[in-house]
């Protein structure tokens, strides 16, 4: 069966399941579509919040996931002992945990608003993954580029600027983007400090209609959308900038 | 004949990995114009030799001096030799991510602060030089290995440096791809350009250097002409040269 045939397959297949499913429970559960549908600018709102949340807080992780990676591969004990020890602090506690302490703690000792403290934890928790990402990436370049660069008579600075992170970076396309995704879904969990992200809108929506399990349902629509949608945009980016 | 003037002189460079010792006190002068093949068995020392020159790695003791002057062990100073010493690599070591012109440029535009636009000026004119002038917008991956390695001689020549080391520039080829390789080698020893090459190729000893310095043990054995090398008789050149006729 060609790549094409098998797709089309699979799409009929989960189609069919698909409706299947919602038959059955329309059989039990009285779907009531028209109550949300005066409730979209909500919807709308949350989605622009997820996704400001998001797109801050991986800039923000991306330039923490670099003094990490940098501070992990320094020459420098202490340096490299502390980027050990926040890798093992963040990827050891629940997200949940640091949304709480962050909002709760830091937050309420220097006034932070929610989506700040929101934007806070994200980018320090997923600092910690985007550091082991860039590590992996700095460690795969080829140590002979790195020597060239040396034998040139380049700074350590200029062999970093100039030949290591161009190509860590495009190594570590592919496993930033699944880190976005994964930023993305774990923004859900910043509705625990009532922030009107996609999430807490979704569940406004179904306490006002009482349409619970339909606003859960564009909910899970909406996530898949803005992740398949980042995913797209990855894989274009990662053939735009691959090296021949 | 007026001697000509020495621009390289190694001093007593000693070095050890863990217990064993690679150097033992190497000494001897590069003068203006040489081109020294540093031959050896496997495991004298040779590209050890090559990598403690320029400080790639850090020699346990003895001195290097470039035209007269010690070359201190600073940042600066390293990197001051560096850039009037060529380097070419086993491996090519070019850079993937660069095109062929834009790895020619580099050290350039890094270390010599040219614009971009007019190293790769220089760069273009040093990569006709050895053939590729066509290949210039092409990325590493698309060249053959002899390609490669043309590369990285325009590389080390773009800074003008005073002397080129080059480390075993044939022995990562596909033996078809040797002769070009040996060709650009051999235009650049009749322009006068000093050379130290390591290598396990007999040719660069016989027909491309004036001097042969023969490693063992980490220990200079012999220092010599191509010649009077050949026709040694010594026990441990002569039993390098037979396992070396049978190798090829």
């Amino acid at each position: 069966m060609s790549r094409a045939m098998s797709k089309i397959t699979l799409g009929i297949m989960v189609a069919g399941l698909l409706w299947f499913s919602y038959s059955s429970v329309s059989a039990v559960y009285p779907f009531n579509w028209s109550s949300l549908t005066k409730y979209y600018k909500l919807f709308l709102e949350g989605i622009l919040t997820t996704f400001q949340l998001s797109v801050i807080a991986l800039a923000l992780a991306v330039i923490v996931g670099i003094i990490v990676a940098l501070a992990r591969d320094s020459k420098i004990n202490l340096l490299r002992d502390a980027g050990t020890l926040y890798v093992w602090f963040f990827r050891n506690m629940p997200l949940l945990v640091v949304i709480l302490l962050v909002y709760y703690g830091f937050g309420s000792a220097v006034n932070v608003d929610r989506f700040w403290a929101g934007v806070i934890s994200l980018s320090l928790f997923e600092g910690a993954y985007v550091g082991e990402i860039f590590r992996a990436g700095i460690d795969a370049v080829p140590s002979g580029e790195k020597e060239a660069g040396e034998a040139m008579g380049l700074y350590r600075s200029q062999i970093m600027f100039s030949i290591v992170f161009p190509q860590a970076f495009r190594i570590s396309i592919p496993p930033l983007i699944g880190q976005l995704v994964t930023l993305i879904k774990d923004s859900s969990l910043v509705s625990v400090i009532a922030l009107g992200d996609l999430t807490m809108r979704a569940r406004q929506v179904g306490t006002q209609t009482l349409a619970v399990f339909e606003a859960y349902i564009v909910l899970a629509g909406c996530y898949l959308l803005m992740t398949s949608l980042i995913s797209l945009v990855g894989r274009v980016l990662e053939r735009r900038l691959a090296i021949p | 004949m007026k001697e000509k003037s020495v621009i390289l002189s190694l001093s007593n460079i000693t070095k050890s990995f863990d217990s064993q010792e690679v150097l033992k006190e190497v000494s001897f002068d590069v003068r203006e114009g040489d081109v020294i093949a540093v031959l050896g068995p496997s495991g004298a020392g040779k590209t050890t030799l090559l990598r403690c020159i320029n400080n790639l790695i850090t020699p346990d003791g003895g001195d290097v001096f470039f035209k007269g002057e010690r070359v201190q062990r600073t940042k600066h100073a390293i990197r001051a030799f560096r850039s009037k010493v060529g380097f070419v690599f086993q491996r090519f070591n070019l850079i993937s991510h660069l095109k062929i012109i834009d790895n020619v440029a580099l050290p350039l535009v890094k270390v010599g602060r040219v614009k971009w636009t007019d190293a790769r000026k220089v760069a273009e004119v040093r990569l006709k030089q050895v053939g590729l002038a066509n290949k210039l917008m092409s990325y590493p991956s698309q060249l053959s290995g002899g390609q490669q390695q043309r590369v990285g001689i325009a590389r080390a020549l773009v800074m003008n440096p005073d002397i080129v080391l080059l480390d075993e520039p044939t022995s990562a080829l596909d033996p078809s791809l040797v002769g070009e390789v040996m060709r650009v080698i051999r235009r650049l020893s009749s322009e006068g350009r000093t050379m130290i090459i390591v290598t396990h190729e007999i040719e660069f000893a016989k027909h491309i250097a004036n001097r042969v310095v023969f490693l063992n043990d980490g220990e200079v054995f012999a220092d010599c002409s191509p010649n009077e090398f050949f026709e040694s008789v010594s026990g441990e050149i002569a039993e390098f040269l037979t396992d070396l006729s049978a190798v090829v």
